[in-house]
């Protein structure tokens, strides 16, 4: 039998991140991204998930009612996941999503120009402030926008899908270039 | 069809984002007589104006929602979350 070395390969590894007039498209770290689960829909636990591992208020991100995702930028061992899940034990369960999900920077005055060719979710200010974050479709690729800042987005995708999406901002920044 | 609906959770979005199960109808009571659960599963009214739909928020937030919809003007009445539906009918 052969015996195969598994190689870890980045989904976005042959992207390099890229700027336009007005627009900066980043490739992000495959740090963590864990999925945490309520067992109920009702109340916001958003607050106490980031109290419970003291962490800033866009690591914790809203997903839908009773369904948050907690995303850094550093890998986390198996060690360090069961005793963060241990912390959120009584109120969430939590689901690694690590290699599932790859994250893309938007940023830049230009950026809500972009995102808004690819998106029916209302960009403006008022309606999705910072922090605020909601999951959609962006063309065809279902994904999971943040405004990180006034100018600024990240975008979370299923990591087959993280090309192809990669590909179309791309394309959807060429005005800018 | 309406091409926007207003979700209570993501907001407005377009129809692209959900799938239509159909009429949100009372479920019969298990012990319903059969001609009561044919009924149910495969009679439907057709109605010109307003009727409940079950619309799923399948590339959103995935929540099960019940859309009020004209079916003569595509307008849409209303839209709730499916569990808040049935703790107003109980």
């Amino acid at each position: 039998m052969t015996d195969f070395i598994i190689e870890h390969r980045a989904a976005l590894g042959e992207k390099k991140s890229s700027s336009f007039m007005g627009v900066k498209l980043e490739v992000l770290p495959e740090g963590h991204v864990l999925h945490a689960l309520a067992g109920s829909a009702d109340g916001d636990l958003s607050g106490a998930i980031r109290t419970a591992l003291g962490l800033e208020a866009l690591a914790v991100r809203f997903v839908t009612p009773g369904q948050w995702f907690i995303v850094g930028d550093n890998a986390l061992s198996h060690a360090e996941l069961t005793g963060l899940a241990d912390r959120l034990k009584p109120m969430v369960d939590i689901v690694d999503q690590s290699h599932g999900r790859i994250r893309i920077g938007l940023s830049g005055e230009k950026a809500t120009a972009v995102l808004a060719k690819g998106t029916a979710a209302d960009l403006a200010l008022a309606a999705f402030p910072v922090g605020h974050a909601t999951m959609t479709l962006i063309g065809h690729i279902g994904a999971h926008i943040t405004r990180t800042g006034e100018n600024a987005f990240e975008l979370m995708v299923l990591r087959g899908f993280a090309e192809s999406l990669w590909d179309e901002l791309a394309d959807m920044c060429a005005e800018f270039r | 069809m309406a091409s926007l609906v207003p979700c209570p959770h993501c907001g407005q979005r377009p129809k692209e984002e959900f799938t239509v199960k159909g009429a949100a109808l009372a479920r019969p009571t298990a012990d319903a007589s059969p001609e009561t659960w044919f009924d149910y599963v495969y009679l439907r009214d057709n109605p010109r104006g307003l009727y409940d739909e079950y619309w799923h928020h399948t590339s959103g937030c995935r929540r099960w929602l019940v859309v009020t919809r004209d079916t003569a003007t595509h307008e849409i009445e209303g839209v709730r979350d499916a569990s808040a539906k049935k703790e107003a009918a109980e």
